[in-house]
């Protein structure tokens, strides 16, 4: 036995060798220490927060970095660190700075802005906000900048708002084309340290041109699980929940969830370019089969609205300017779905990224089961399939998509979905109908015909039916009962600023 | 010990293991690095989608990543620069972030192991706790009757997800005794342990308290007892006896949850090496993922070599020697309550199949969503309104027919490579601490999607425990005198392995499996999200759980209702095989 003692004292020896592995650096973080936010957020990292990734949200919900312009509760552009723009010509425009300092006590500049946005234009992969349009940025004095794009494009303003085109001082570029979000925004939070993919800190910045924030500090954790999010702040480990999935809504206290209607909608995409929904017939019977608003009460707990379009509330001139969709096929009835389907299956596909979606796939295969179609669900990990996807491998795929992208607009969506070229046009379609209505919003310049012009596509599309929108989601914020100040922000791009605080 | 030794047979060469340790090593690491080339998906794509959710993937974009991490070298090249790179302690920089591998691989495994240990500390208490009438009645020379071993069953058939969520739930929302998530200091691996410990300590410790009466069945145990030797010393020395059969089990059971403890470490938010590689996997982001899989491989060589050490430590000179006695069960007693609980489980479980056949489990009614048990609905609804007995009805004979024709085959190959010990020693180590989910994916990546998928992927990582059983006692059972006068008397390999061997090993090698059985269900099911095995809504028992798990709390009976079956299950596949095992063998 000697020797399994002797293992057993080097196995306990190890033990206080290795405890000392626990994520760095938590020991000084105390519940909530002197009015510091915790805040838990559902996305960890994939590139240390660098704005040309997923993790630029990151950037503009903490309020740690900002570009040009904002966004406004109607999605117009408001003045951020530009106070003021005008159009000078079709492909012109010129931004005035406002006296603003980096969090490494650097000036804001226009050479600074230049500099960040000539980074962002030469990022490898380019990002998302900038793939159709090329920008050139050229400083006039120390704060006017001047932007020329190579096409004229309307919603230049909208496009700067988005967190990809934050402002970042000097240091924050490295050679490699890389950019560093630590202590270099300008906004009132600046961030000191970035622990791998579970924690960050984030100290308040007292030289931020919009006036001292009211809470000194945030201490971040990215908590990837729906349900240890809703966990964490029913244990007070947290006092900001992002996303509480719709199953663990209803065990938060009434006080502390707070639903926002979201730009994201549920959809169910029919594949046009092959197989069973090439006819339109059928499709219009899927269409008449489908009832999106039995989804609302089920499967989405009451956090979902029926769908009314493409764009739901979150979208809020949507509703105004919708307009009719005519001139749809007729519904084939059961009898005839049978003989049409010739046989063939209804591949049903759909992701188990978000908890919903598969929920969501069997009631809709009941229902289409009703209207006589034989349906067979192909459920998976979205990137174990998208290349299937967009290889239309499928016949009817259920489909949670963000319908205002980075830039704000809505037609950057409608035209990578939709139109004959699109790159993300998961339902084959090829309709000249629907690609001229695209592009005619898309050349539009006034704010109200752009909308006008955007739901007349929205119909055109919907007349095609290779889209039967089925709900609009919520999303559910947890927020502890002695925080104020957290923004509900149906974009998913705001929740902390200035003004949130511990009561 | 340096002198002479008597046996040259006993003092094998170390080269054979050593080199199937390399080459499976070798086989494995390939196979990851071929990950994106085997699976046709492209690895531009996937990194893309993982920097980035909202980007569209057009060609120029896919273009610029490739470029940027250089994929149309091929996969050797790469291969190549990160072998190349290890020496120098640098393990390339991640597809994705664009980080060194090296420093985030560290810390993962760091947290893992400490994990690890804590849920080792757990298995050790749990198994004493499930051993300990055994050993308190033998060192006292008072067993007559058999057990059960329904408390071993019952435990070792909890899923660890689920015991994870209740204890998150129960110990840190409603109670505060500790966080309900994170990683932060000692009380953060309180709950996660006693999650992943539970379970496997339970099956550890069915297995070794199935062995003890064999031990306290020994004359050397009836000397002592006579002489008058306090009982410490007895058990202490029967615990020695049986112990080396089990410590190989160590290997998969508890080492492997460095890697395989995924759904665990989502739960409690834990930073670890099973996360980082199943991102790296679907991501396919091969640096990480490779040097994921060579801490795991490393760990699993070194543990295995450790593991084999301290039990030659344990048999000490008798196993060189050739001079250990075959551990023989004494003729026990079987409890009254063998047959009533295996009539109980066979009832409930037939009950529950044909009443659950009478229904229709995949009719959806929204409006009768998660409703409470009524004689409408015996056991509730789930989320969809879908009957819950139906659906576990339904699920009962594809659920049990697959895991039991995946543990079949398992234990036999694993019985099977078991017997060539030296050539299996590697495969099995370096097997043992991959998860499922590799394999998974390997397979996928080869037939896309396919109903038989799950059950090959288990297959080809389920053998290791067997295998590891098989070689131990084999190698106990060859060093016994009786095989030695069996050869003497002109006994040739069959009849050895007939008469001798294969008693010697099925008993145990059928309680480990039994034991095994619901596990096997989980991992099936948790293969899913590959498009592995059955597609929804098949009812299925490992899906009803993972599926109703986040409905835990609001509607327990959802997952209640299943998890009371597996445990059924394994409780009547424990007691049935007590039942029918021969007196006294």
């Amino acid at each position: 036995m000697r020797t399994t003692s002797r293992g057993l004292i080097a196995a306990l020896a190890l033990t206080p060798v290795l405890t000392g592995c626990f994520a760095p650096g938590d020991s000084d973080t105390g519940a909530g220490s002197g009015g510091r936010l915790r805040v838990a957020l559902a996305v960890p990292p994939v590139q240390a927060l660098s704005p040309y990734s997923n993790d630029a949200t990151v950037l503009s919900k903490l309020s740690v970095a900002e570009g040009l312009t904002a966004l406004d509760e109607n999605g117009t552009a408001k003045p951020a660190l530009a106070k003021s723009w005008k159009q000078d010509g079709d492909t012109t425009w010129t931004f005035e700075l406002r006296k603003a300092e980096f969090q490494d006590g650097t000036e804001l500049t226009a050479r600074a802005v230049v500099d960040a946005l000539d980074h962002a234009s030469a990022a490898k992969p380019k990002p998302r906000v900038l793939s159709d349009v090329s920008l050139t940025a050229k400083a006039d004095d120390a704060d006017t900048v001047t932007l020329t794009t190579k096409s004229p494009d309307p919603v230049l303003p909208l496009r700067l708002a988005s967190p990809a085109l934050a402002i970042l001082s000097a240091k924050a570029y490295a050679k490699d084309g890389s950019a560093s979000p630590v202590g270099t925004g300008t906004g009132p939070f600046e961030l000191t340290r970035l622990s791998g993919k579970s924690k960050a800190t984030l100290d308040r910045f007292d030289g931020y041109w919009g006036g001292k924030a009211k809470a000194p500090g945030i201490d971040v954790s990215w908590i990837a699980d729906g349900t240890a999010r809703a966990n964490a702040l029913r244990g007070g480990e947290t006092d900001v929940a992002e996303w509480i999935p719709t199953a663990q809504a209803k065990l938060l206290d009434k006080k502390t969830r707070h639903e926002v209607p979201s730009v994201r909608t549920d959809s169910l995409i029919l594949n046009t370019g092959s197989g069973l929904f090439t006819d339109a017939g059928l499709r219009a019977a899927a269409r008449q089969a489908v009832d999106g608003s039995a989804l609302v009460d089920s499967v989405f707990g009451g956090y979902a609205d029926p769908a009314q379009g493409l764009f739901g509330p979150a979208v809020p001139w949507a509703a105004g300017k919708r307009t009719e969709v005519t001139g749809r096929a007729e519904a084939a009835t059961a009898a005839e779905v049978k003989t049409g389907a010739k046989g063939r299956t209804l591949r049903l596909a759909t992701y188990t990224n978000r908890a919903e979606l598969p929920e969501a796939a069997a009631v809709l295969q009941q229902q289409l089961e009703k209207a006589g179609f034989t349906v067979k669900q192909d459920v998976r990990e979205y990137t174990q399939m998208e290349g299937d996807l967009l290889a239309g491998k499928y016949d009817a795929l259920v489909f949670s998509r963000v319908t205002l992208l980075d830039t704000g607009d809505a037609v950057d969506y409608l035209a990578s979905d939709f139109t004959s070229e699109g790159v993300y046009n998961i339902a084959g379609l090829k309709d000249a109908a629907v690609d001229k209505a695209i592009r005619a919003a898309a050349a539009e310049r006034d704010t109200a015909g752009r909308q006008e012009k955007i739901m007349r596509a929205e119909a055109a599309i919907l007349r095609t039916d290779a889209v039967v929108p089925l709900v609009h989601e919520q999303a559910v914020q947890g927020i502890a009962d002695d925080v104020e100040g957290v923004i509900l922000d149906p974009r998913e791009r705001s929740l902390i600023d200035v003004d949130t605080r511990l009561k | 010990m340096s002198f002479a030794r008597t046996s040259v047979a006993a003092r094998p060469s170390l080269w054979p293991a050593a080199a199937g340790r390399v080459l499976a090593g070798c086989a494995l690491l390939g196979a990851v690095a071929l990950l994106p080339w085997l699976s046709g998906a492209d690895p531009a794509r996937t990194v893309l989608r993982a920097r980035s959710a909202d980007q569209n993937p057009t060609p120029a974009e896919l273009a610029a990543v490739r470029d940027q991490l250089g994929l149309d070298q091929g996969p050797l090249v790469h291969l190549g620069h990160w072998l190349a790179g290890l020496p120098r302690g640098d393990a390339g920089v991640s597809w994705v972030s664009g980080a060194p591998v090296m420093p985030q691989a560290g810390t993962a495994l760091s947290v893992s192991l400490t994990l690890m240990l804590g849920a080792f500390a757990v298995t050790v208490l749990v198994a004493a706790l499930v051993c300990a009438r055994t050993v308190f009645l033998g060192s006292r020379r008072r067993l007559r009757q058999d057990r059960a071993g329904t408390t071993a069953a019952v435990l070792a058939a909890l899923p660890k997800f689920l015991l994870a969520s209740v204890l998150a739930t129960v110990c840190g929302v409603w109670w505060g005794w500790f966080p309900s998530s994170g990683w932060e200091g000692p009380q953060s691996m309180v709950l996660p342990s006693l999650a992943l410990g539970i379970p496997s300590g339970a099956m550890l410790g069915g297995m070794l308290d199935q062995a003890l009466p064999a031990a306290f069945h020994e004359p050397w145990a009836r000397t002592a007892y006579a002489v008058g030797l306090p009982p410490g010393n007895i058990a202490r020395n029967a615990l020695r006896r049986t112990l080396p059969g089990i410590l190989p089990q160590l290997l998969p059971t508890v080492v492997a949850l460095v890697g395989g403890a995924v759904a665990v470490e989502k739960i409690f938010n834990i930073p670890g090496l099973g996360r980082l590689a199943l991102e790296a996997a679907v991501a396919q982001d091969l640096p990480v993922l490779q040097t994921a899989t060579l801490a795991l491989v490393l760990l699993g060589v070194s543990a295995g070599i450790l593991i084999r050490a301290l039990r030659h430590a344990l048999l000490g000179r008798p196993l060189r020697d050739g001079a250990l006695p075959t551990l023989h069960r004494p003729p026990l007693v079987p409890p009254r309550s063998l047959r009533w609980i295996t009539a109980a489980c066979s009832v409930v479980l037939i009950a529950l199949v044909t009443a659950g056949l009478l229904r229709d489990p995949l009719q959806v009614d929204t409006a009768a969503r998660l409703v409470a048990p009524s004689l409408e609905h015996p056991l509730g609804t789930d989320a969809l309104g879908r009957d819950l007995l139906a659906r576990l009805g339904h699920g009962a004979l594809r659920t049990a027919g697959v895991a039991l024709a995946v543990t079949v085959v398992s234990a036999i190959t694993g019985l099977m490579l078991g017997m060539a010990p030296r050539a299996s020693a590697g495969p099995t180590e370096v097997v043992s601490t991959l998860p499922a989910v590799l394999s998974g994916l390997l397979i996928a990546g080869v037939t896309g999607p396919s109903v038989w998928g799950a059950a090959c992927a288990v297959c080809v990582v389920g053998w290791s425990p067997y295998a590891a059983q098989t070689a131990a006692l084999l190698e106990q059972e060859r060093a016994s005198g009786h095989i030695a006068a069996s050869v003497a008397l002109g006994a040739g390999r069959p009849h050895l392995l007939r008469r001798h061997m294969l008693p010697a090993v099925l008993p145990a090698l059928l309680r480990n499996a039994l034991l095994r059985l619901p596990t096997a269900v989980l991992v099936l099911a948790s293969l899913g999200f590959l498009g592995l095995g059955e597609q929804p809504p098949t009812p299925e028992w490992g899906r009803l759980l993972s599926e109703n798990q986040p409905y835990a709390e609001l509607a327990p009976w959802t997952v209640l209702g299943p998890a009371a079956a597996l445990v059924v299950l394994s409780v009547l596949a424990v007691t049935g095989s007590a039942l029918g095992r021969p007196k006294g063998e």
